[in-house]
């Protein structure tokens, strides 16, 4: 532990580790969705006004986890840039969290049913009216 | 009883405890899935964790002792590891709760309304 070295500010870009890994985080997400798994949630109202709501709490969780008067979690000042908002929270945070939620959406959606099959699982006992060319019931 | 070290577990308690009724309200439906659950949340828990034992390894962040239970897993916090687990949990009952109001909106509201012993 004990307090973050201040005077550290020499190489500036190169040593903000969390920053750069961060956003190679958040670019390896879209890649696995863009070129992998291509679910096409970023094209859908649904996952960004998720995501909105997943930012505003996002926002209060962090926030009391990385508060500076009594941090739960302690960062290393010359590992990121330094930028914190709002409240205390380091913006590097929202990518990291980016990556994280979404990657576990993607995942989720990959596993659940095909796109073509959006019969709402609670039907009552309707018959399966395909929609699909597919023959098999 | 020293409850300050167990800040970061209740904050992460907390969390499941505000997101339950997304599941029972709204109908979700994600822990009612456990498989695909456990599946969803097994690949983001494997990378992140791996993540934060470099990060901490490098010294990117460290937690304040005093707001820890001090159960490490090699250097990682099992409070990390609720992290990793409690926040996806969070991230997709929020996710389904959307998709179900904007496509799924009569069989929400049929829901609701039986709940509150409304209507069948």
């Amino acid at each position: 532990m004990g307090p973050p070295q201040a005077p550290g500010r020499a190489g500036a870009l190169g040593s903000v580790e969390y920053t750069w890994a961060a956003v190679a985080g958040v670019v390896a997400v879209v890649l696995l969705e863009v070129l992998w798994l291509r679910t096409g949630i970023f094209r859908t109202a649904t996952f960004w006004i998720a995501y909105g709501i997943v930012v505003f709490f996002q926002v209060l969780v962090d926030g009391w986890l990385t508060k500076l008067s009594s941090p739960i979690v302690i960062y290393n000042e010359d590992k990121f840039t330094g930028w914190r908002a709002p409240f205390d929270v380091p913006v590097e945070d929202y990518l990291f969290g980016f990556a994280l939620v979404t990657l576990t959406i993607l995942v989720w959606v990959r596993l659940g049913r095909p796109a073509r099959d959006r019969r709402p699982p609670t039907g009552a006992g309707s018959s399966r009216t395909g929609t699909g060319p597919s023959p098999r019931r | 009883m020293d409850l300050d070290r167990f800040q970061y577990l209740i904050l992460m308690a907390l969390c499941l405890v505000v997101t339950l009724p997304l599941e029972i309200l709204l109908g979700a439906r994600v822990w009612a899935q456990p498989r695909r659950l456990l599946t969803a949340i097994a690949i983001p828990v494997a990378v992140f964790v791996v993540w934060d034992v470099i990060a901490i390894a490098r010294d990117h962040w460290t937690y304040g002792p005093r707001y820890v239970t001090g159960w490490d897993l090699g250097n990682l916090p099992v409070e990390e590891l609720a992290f990793f687990v409690v926040i996806p949990i969070c991230g997709l009952l929020t996710y389904e709760s959307v998709r179900r109001i904007l496509t799924e909106w009569d069989d929400v509201w049929a829901r609701l309304r039986r709940l509150v012993g409304l209507g069948r």
